[in-house]
Order: structure tokens, then sequence, then C-alpha cells
């Protein structure tokens, strides 16, 4: 099928031709194998199991090296945060929240796409997830983690950091429960223990193929330990199922609920560009968008290192590609309604807000965002694009840097010149909040450094459920 | 306590061996798969776990514990005027009651889930087949409810069913 | 697959339950017209036809997003949000009509000379730009939707995989449009009737609104078409299906009403929370009835996996949920376009009973140009062949 469009611009004629081709008749009459090289049950034991057991690679050590040291750099700055003060940092006045926040938004919408592909997509009965729904949850736990540690340190008074939870005291003083960062100590934390469980709870019956198949004594009583007895009998399966379809549903709209409450830190004040209703599900969209990207980035290495293509197949690369379209397009979408109600609105402020954001100091932020998280994922439309492993490799990145922008455009913007031209200020961070930053990354590529080399990446026990050689 | 284990390589034989014993009034112990066979459920006549209920006590009690936590320290610990907004402030209370339900759902369901299932750090559970996490089926059969003289006849039904292999354990 | 009754037939009593329906909507048309002020009437045939179209449309994006995400369940109800979205043409007239009646509904547009805020947006608040953005709409929904239509139809004569192949360019074209316009659409037809007001997660609200609107009404419509004697082939998985939208969606609603309300209560800035408090004040008990019909009463009864399996009990909950999405959209209206509170009878409920009848209408008449079964959609046998856990 062709579409043949002729624009006439002037004397200039533009042909644009678009063509679409469809497959033969016989090859979508049945649904596509999810997983190629026909591979037996034995086949998916030992192919996720032998990186387990085997020597790693050059590559692993050195990525180790890299991130390890990158988290030993990060550490000493956030050491030398809390000995010496917040003064240390770029934060005045005016920008009271600068690269702390933006990081810490960042990472906890990293971890979105873990509970997307592990709760959401099982909830669709989208049976693709079973290559990697392991590894997303495994990134989802290292992100909040990394995303944990930003408020914790960017408090001031870190050794008093347990005053956010509501203890009884001599004080008599509970937390405020009216203010939205307390909202997030709960999310967050929340967040965290429901995705340890989740994941935890499918890991079990693969641990107990890995104690299974391991034949090191010492290694064989580690993963008896961490396997929790599992025997594979046909009740525990069906309760299994039963739990995981149970925590699926309780863990998506927990997954929602949590970074429409990161929104709520901005949306519930008063300031423009912060306080506007869409915060919440555009934050949400913004994060699957990002996590997903960064999913990519992971398991495009991993697949290629592991040799698990024919688990992750370039089929579950163009899947994902897809959702980056509408998470990518939902993200666009609230752009632009933002900037149409800062208009419709007839509130001066607002539409300064986003007149300094284009315009401002910091339009070059804005424009990064803009192409970065706008025109970027609309270029998966194109099927070539969305199946070249290359092109979506560099796009993931692209893509996180754009939202990374994104979070520093809304907070840093509307911080530094809000209502009062008198208090009017710039913001510029120092060597060791990029430190910190530099540190999570080292710190989240860490630990899934040695979640790869110590744990079954894929679920193997679900992949097995999927195919048809059994 | 005899048990007798069959042993079989191909889903569509176990669940054709297990049909086969549940018409003939055997009952099996226990089956062991690698990972949840499709139509397992129906064919051993397994009831449907409660466990959903667990999770629903839970966000129930998590739900209504989080909101009169919040509703008590506002209005009768140490009520604060936070922004002019009321004490008991409902729309604020409602984020935490939220988070507090589905924690305690979670937590419900798993603990329930790990004690049911004999599933715990320092659990030792009997392992028929160490290929039965791998590739693997397994059926037992607990011969406290067999007669000795129908072992025989176990045994050639698992075989005529395409068992791998049948095992008699003291 | 041979013995099943997959022709429909709009029999001779259904026509006349129908006509009863709709003879009650003109009576209450007539009635409203002669006792009530125009602002009433207007604004309850707004309601009206934005309800019904907005279902239509519900029903396209319902079949749009199985296209594209290469759903299998939904095969076997899927000839209902086919006819469901037929309705959008009639709709479509409906809303045309309409136009003769906004200034009794819009104010802006007698008041955007002499006030300042709403001068402020004319660019945008205009009658010309309105109306044409409502052709614009109302064309290509319509084309989009008698497209997939009739590729759906024709897949049944001819090989189905093509025309399958051939509706996911549209499904696409159809989700993209829709999205963007059905944000504008309820930021001119809802939001603007407040036009001092304004919220940037309304057109999402009011989207979410469509969507569970629309997933009740193709269950409501399944009962129906069950109690006629039809539809014997659909499995109880189906049916778990359609409950697990209705709540997952009530949900999401409610999420996004939430959202809205408190950011709105918590940053208590007066030019954007007298919307709230001249609802909380004078519409107090239909202010609290639209979440109560909405979410809590829904989710109370199909959080219980049993319930959400039995036809006749998603249908209740289905109807709890229309019900309250029209309360729903009474509260995006009335407090606007009324300056004293009207009370909601005979008339108000009339009149939505006859557009119901003019709905089903359509519905119907629309079931019977094509089979219950699309025969020949490549996925036909997945939707009687899963379980749901």
């Amino acid at each position: 099928m062709k579409f043949i469009w002729i624009l006439k611009f002037g004397t200039c004629n533009f042909k644009i031709i678009v063509s679409l081709k469809y497959k033969n008749v016989s090859e979508i009459s049945t649904r596509e194998p999810l997983i190629q090289g026909n591979k037996s049950l034995k086949d998916i034991t030992d192919d996720v199991f032998n990186p387990i057991v085997a020597k790693p690679g050059k590559l692993w050590f050195l990525g180790l090296m890299i991130a390890g040291s990158a988290a030993l750099i990060g550490i000493i700055a956030i050491v030398l945060t809390i000995w010496k003060g917040i003064g240390l940092w770029g934060v005045n006045k005016t920008v009271g929240w600068g690269w702390s926040i933006t990081n810490f938004v960042w990472w906890v919408g990293i971890g979105h796409a873990g509970t997307f592909i592990s709760a959401i997509l099982l909830l669709f009965r989208q049976k693709w997830r079973t290559s990697i729904n392991r590894s997303a949850e495994a990134m989802t736990i290292f992100a909040v983690i990394c995303a944990g540690l930003f408020p914790l340190i960017h408090m001031g008074r870190f050794l008093l950091g347990f005053f956010i939870f509501p203890y009884p005291n001599t004080r008599d003083v509970w937390v405020n429960f009216n203010s939205p960062l307390l909202w997030d100590v709960f999310a967050i934390t929340t967040y965290f223990l429901v995705s340890l469980i989740f994941w935890y709870v499918g890991l079990i019956p693969d641990l107990g193929t890995v104690r299974d198949k391991m034949k090191t004594k010492f290694k064989k009583t580690i993963y008896k330990f961490l396997s929790f007895g599992w025997t594979g009998s046909a009740k525990h399966w069906q309760r299994f199922e039963i739990v995981s379809f149970t925590l699926a549903g309780l863990a998506a709209p927990l997954v929602l609920s949590v970074h429409t409450i990161v929104s709520f830190d901005f949306a519930t004040s008063v300031i423009p560009g912060w306080h506007t209703t869409i915060f919440p599900p555009y934050f949400v969209s913004g994060a699957i968008f990002s996590g997903f990207a960064m999913v990519l980035t992971l398991l495009i290495i991993a697949r290629k290192t592991m040799n698990l293509q024919d688990y992750i197949t370039i089929n579950h690369i163009e899947l994902m590609n897809k959702i980056i379209i509408l998470t990518g397009s939902v993200v666009g979408v609230a752009y632009m309604t933002e900037l149409f109600m800062a208009w419709y609105s007839g509130v001066e402020y607002e539409l300064f807000a986003f007149i300094n954001r284009a315009t401002g100091p910091y339009w070059w932020a804005y424009w990064i965002m803009m192409t970065c998280n706008v025109i970027s994922p609309q270029l998966f439309w194109f099927k070539k694009l969305r199946r070249s492993i290359g092109f979506t490799f560099f796009m993931s990145i692209l893509i996180n840097i754009g939202m990374w922008f994104e979070r520093f455009v809304i907070i840093v913007t509307s911080l530094h010149r809000d209502y009062l031209p008198s208090s009017w200020e710039m913001y510029k961070p120092t060597l060791i909040e990029v430190a910190i930053f530099v540190g999570t990354l080292g710190i989240f590529f860490t630990l899934f450094l040695l979640f790869v080399r110590f744990f079954p990446v894929i679920a193997m026990a679900e992949v097995k459920t999927t195919i048809k050689n059994k | 306590m005899k048990e007798i284990s069959g042993y079989y390589d191909k889903e569509a034989s176990l669940l054709e061996a297990v049909k086969n014993l549940r018409e003939n009034k055997i009952k099996i112990k226990d089956v062991f798969s690698p990972y949840p066979v499709h139509g397992l459920d129906h064919a051993m006549g397994l009831k449907r776990s409660w466990l959903p209920r667990a999770a629903f006590i839970g966000g129930a009690v998590g739900a209504i514990s989080g909101f009169g936590f919040q509703v008590w320290v506002f209005t009768r610990a140490y009520p604060i005027n936070i922004g002019g907004k009321p004490f008991l402030a409902a729309p604020s209370f409602i984020p935490v009651t939220f988070e507090c339900a589905i924690l305690f759902a979670a937590f419900a369901i798993v603990i329930a889930y790990l004690f049911r299932s004999h599933l715990g750090a320092g659990a030792d559970n009997k392992i028929y087949d160490e290929r039965a996490t791998n590739d693997r089926f397994v059926v037992v059969l607990d011969t406290a409810e067999i007669e000795s003289n129908e072992t025989e006849k176990i045994k050639s039904k698992f075989e005529e069913t395409g068992a791998m292999n049948v095992k008699f354990e003291e | 697959m041979e013995n099943l009754n997959t022709t429909f037939q709009f029999s001779k009593k259904a026509k006349i339950v129908l006509s009863i329906l709709i003879f009650i909507g003109l009576v209450a048309l007539a009635y409203g017209i002669f006792k009530y002020s125009p602002e009433k009437v207007w604004s309850a045939l707004v309601l009206n036809s934005i309800n019904f179209l907005t279902i239509g449309l519900g029903a396209t994006f319902f079949l749009a997003i199985h296209i594209i995400t290469q759903a299998g369940w939904h095969v076997s109800i899927q000839r209902i949000p086919e006819a469901i979205s037929m309705y959008i043409p009639i709709g479509g007239i409906f809303m045309l009509v309409m136009l003769f009646g906004i200034n009794h509904v819009y104010h802006w547009i007698h008041e955007v000379h002499h006030d300042p805020i709403i001068t402020n947006k004319e660019a945008y608040l205009n009658v010309p730009f309105f109306v044409i953005r409502l052709i614009i709409y109302l064309s290509v929904w319509t084309a989009l939707t008698l497209v997939l239509r009739k590729l759906s139809k024709k897949s049944d004569i001819q090989d189905g995989l093509n025309f399958y192949n051939k509706g996911r360019t549209y499904a696409a074209l159809f989700l993209v449009f829709f999205a963007l316009t059905i944000v504008t659409f309820a930021w001119d037809w809802f939001m603007s009737i407040e036009a001092h007001w304004f919220s940037t997660l309304f057109g999402w609200y009011v989207l979410s609104g469509v969507i569970v609107k629309s997933f009740a009404v193709i269950i409501i419509v399944l009962a129906i078409l069950k109690y006629m004697g039809y539809m014997d082939f659909i499995t109880k998985d189906n049916i778990h299906d359609l409950a697990r939208y209705l709540f997952s969606f009530g949900i999401f609603w409610m999420y996004l009403w939430f959202s809205q309300f408190m950011l709105i209560w918590y940053a208590n800035i007066p030019e954007e929370t007298f919307y709230f408090i001249h609802r909380l004040e004078d519409y107090k008990v239909l202010f609290f009835l639209n979440l109560a019909l909405n979410f809590l009463i829904p989710f109370l009864v199909l959080v219980v996996r049993k319930f959400r399996r039995v036809l006749w009990i998603v249908a209740a909950m289905a109807v709890v949920v229309f019900i309250g999405q029209w309360v729903d959209q009474y509260l995006m209206i009335f407090p606007g376009t009324m300056k004293e509170v009207p009370n909601i009878g005979f008339f108000d409920i009339g009149l939505t009973i006859g557009f119901f009848g003019i709905f089903l209408w359509v519905v119907l008449q629309s079931l019977t140009k094509a089979d219950l079964l699309p025969k020949n959609h490549p996925y036909l046998k997945e939707s009687f062949n899963y379980e749901n856990i």
C-alpha cells in the first residue's frame, strides 16, 4: 500500500511517499514465537544458568571497576557533604533544590519501568515481558536505592534523618502529614519494599532451579538458603501465580501513586510552572518513558555480552520502543498543554515562567529537553528505526539525558525566577554535586553487574510457560 | 510411608497421567514441575487459593489504620495549623492512607503465601528430583492410600502414559 | 462455530420499546421547553449530545487500542463496540444542532467584550474558531470510524488478515488524532463553560471519563443482547476482562479526579478554588454521589473476583458507572451555566432516556449490518481459549 502526497510551497514541490508493507498472510496467521531458536526447557535453564556458574568475562570486570570507582567517588562526595554541610553544594535561598532533587526524581522515574513491565504488562497478559521482567525489576530496586539517597543527604542534618518517620518521641511531635515531602517518605518506602518482595517472590522458583543445578557445595548451600526451600509443587505454583497476579494488581496502582506523589512535591505549591494539575499523569508517563529507555540501555548490552539474543529479541526491543512512542508522546502533549494553559489562563506569572524557560538564562537546558523528549521518540514511528539496535541504544541514552533535563528545567527555572524579581538568582552545581550524581550512576551499575553475575537474569519459569517445545 | 513417583519429560504426558490417575480414583500426593503447567490445577482438582483474601484484609487494615493514625495525630495528639488547612485534612491524608493500604496488603499476602507453602529462609522441603526445577515433571503418590497389590497396576499405568521412570521409596 | 447464532435481528418488540423511550424523551423535551429557562434546556441537550457522542468515540478508541496492540481476547465481543461507534455520525449531527444554542450555555460568547479575562482568551474562544474546530473533530472522527468499520465488515467477506493489517494504520491515526482532539474538545465544550477557570489536567480527566463510560456501555449493550438471547458464545473470561477494564479505569478516573481536586484544594488559590467551592456548597449531594457512583461502589463490588465473572453483577456496576459519569458531566456543565441551583427531575432524566433510546436504536440497527462474530479475524479462536487467573 502506497500513499503519495505532493505538497506545493511556492515553486517547490515536495513529493512524500509513504510505503507500508504488510507481511505475507501465512506469517501472521498465528502469533510469532516470542523466544527464538526453538528452545527446549533444558535449553532455557542452561542459557540462563551458565552465566551464573561460568567465570565472568573481562568486560564484566572492566565494567565493575569503572562502576565501582564511580561509586567510590560518589561516596566520598557524600561523606564530605555530610561532614562539611550543604554549603559545599551550589544551592542558595532562591534555588533551594538543584541537582539533588533533579537526580532524585530522575532515579525514581527510571525505576518505574521495572514495575510497569512486571505488574502492568502482567495484568495485560503480555507474554513477551517474561524475557525482561526479572532484570527490569532488579533495575527498579537499584534505581530506588539511588533515588532514596538524595532526600537523605540533602537534608543538612543528616544524622537526624530518622525524624521523617512517625515514631513516638519525648517531644510529642509527629511528622507533618500535610506535607507532600512526607507522603514521599511513605511512597518511596512502600515502593521499595513492595518492589523488593515482588521481585523476590518471582525469583524464588528460579533460585530453586539454580540451587538444583549448582554442583559446588558452598554455592549450593547459599542458593539453598536463598531459594527458601522451593520444590516446584503444583499447589505452590498455583499460589505463586495467584500471589504474582495479586501483587501485580497492587503494584500497578502503586507505581502510578509513587510518581504522582513525587509530582505532588511540586504541584501542591503555588509557584508558576510547578502548580499545575497535569503533573501527576505527566510525571508518571515521563517516568515510564525514561525507565524504558534505561531498560533498553541495560538489556541491549546484557543480551550481547551474555548471549541472550534468542530471549531478548528484536521484537522485544521493538515493543519497548512502541511503549516509548506512547509515553514520549504523552509527555510531549503535556508540554503543549502546559504552554497553551499558560496563555489561556491569563496568569501573567505562568506565562512568564514558560517564556523564561524557552528564552531565559537556562534556554539551552529547555531546548535539550524539547529535542530529546519531544522529537526523538517520534522517530520510532519508522519501523526501520524501531528495529535498529544501534539506533535504539543511542536513543535510549538521549532520552535519559532529555528526561534529566526536564526535571532540571522544571525545578531550577521555576525556582530561580518566581514572583519577586529581587530574589531572582542563578544556580550552578558544584563539583561535589556532580560527583554525587556520578556516584549514584556507579552504585546503580555496580549493583546491576553484581545482579547479572549471581542471579538468573531471565525469569526461567515464566519463559518456560510461553514456549511450545515442552 | 511408602511413596511411588513417576517421572515425565513432556507436559502433555504429565497431564494425561494425572487425568488417568484421578479417573481411577488414585490419590495424588503432589506433582512437581519447573513452571506452572496450564490445566494442571483442573486436572488435579485443586481448590483455588484463598490468599487474595489475605491481601484484601491487609489492605483494609492498612487503609483504616493509616487514615485513623493521621486523624489521631492531627486532631488529638498534636493539632497544628498547617497552611490554614483543617485539622482533619482528608485530601492530605489520602496519599499516606493509600500507601499504607498497599504496603499492608502486599506484606499480608506474601507472608501468608510463604507460611502456607512452607517456604522460608531455613526451609528444608524434600526434593524428589533435581531436574523437577529444570525440565522434568514428577507425580508422587502416597502409598498409605494404596493397597500393596496395586503397586504393579500403578507402575504399568505410569508407563503407559509415557513415564520415563518409576520409583518406589520407603 | 457452525451452529452459533451470529445473526442479529432487530425485532419489532425491541423497536417498540425503543420508540417508547424516544417518546419519553420528546415529552421531557417539550416539558422542559415550556417550564424551564433556555439555559437549562440547552445545558441538558448539550450534556446528552456530548455524552452519547463520546460514548461512541470511546468505542472506536476501544477498537483502535485493541487493533494496534494485537489483542485477541476481545474478538468475540468486537461487533458491540463497532456498532456503538456507528452512533458517531448521529452524535455529530446532534452536536451541530447544539451550535444553535451555544449562546445559552457558553457565557463567554456574550461576555467577551466586557470581561477582560475572557477578552484575553479571545484568540481561542471565539465562535468562528469554535465552530471550525468542532467540524474538524467531527469530520475526522467520523471518517476514521467509518473506515475501521468498513474494513471489519470487509474482512467477513474476504481475507481477514489483509483487512486486519490495513486497520492497524487507521487505528493508529485515530488514536493520535483522538488523544489530541478529545482534550481540546473537552476544553471547548466543558471547560470554557467556566471561562475564568482552567486546569491542565482537565482534558485527560474527561478522557478517562469517556473511556470508563464506553466500557460501561459496551457491557450494558452486551447484557441487553444476552437478555435478547444472543451472544451465547462469549465466555466467562470475556466478561471477566470487561469487568477488569471497568474496575481499573474506574480507579484511574478516581485518581485523576483526586489529583485535580487535591492540587487545587491544597494550593488554595482563589482563582482556581472557586470552581470547587461552588460545587461543594451548592451541589453537595451530587458532588459526593459522583465519587460514590464512579468509584466507591464499583470498586467494592468488583474487587471480588467471583463477581467479575457474573454478567448481571458486572452489568449492574456498568449502569452505576454510567449514571456516575452522567452526574460527573452534569457537574461540569450546570453549575457554570445556571445562575440558580436547578433540581434534577423528570426533564433531565426523561431527556437522557430519550437520547438513550435513539442511541440504542442506532446500535441495534448497526448490529444487523454484520455478523455478531468477525469470522475471519486472525485471533478469533484466541478469544474463546484463554483463562484468567
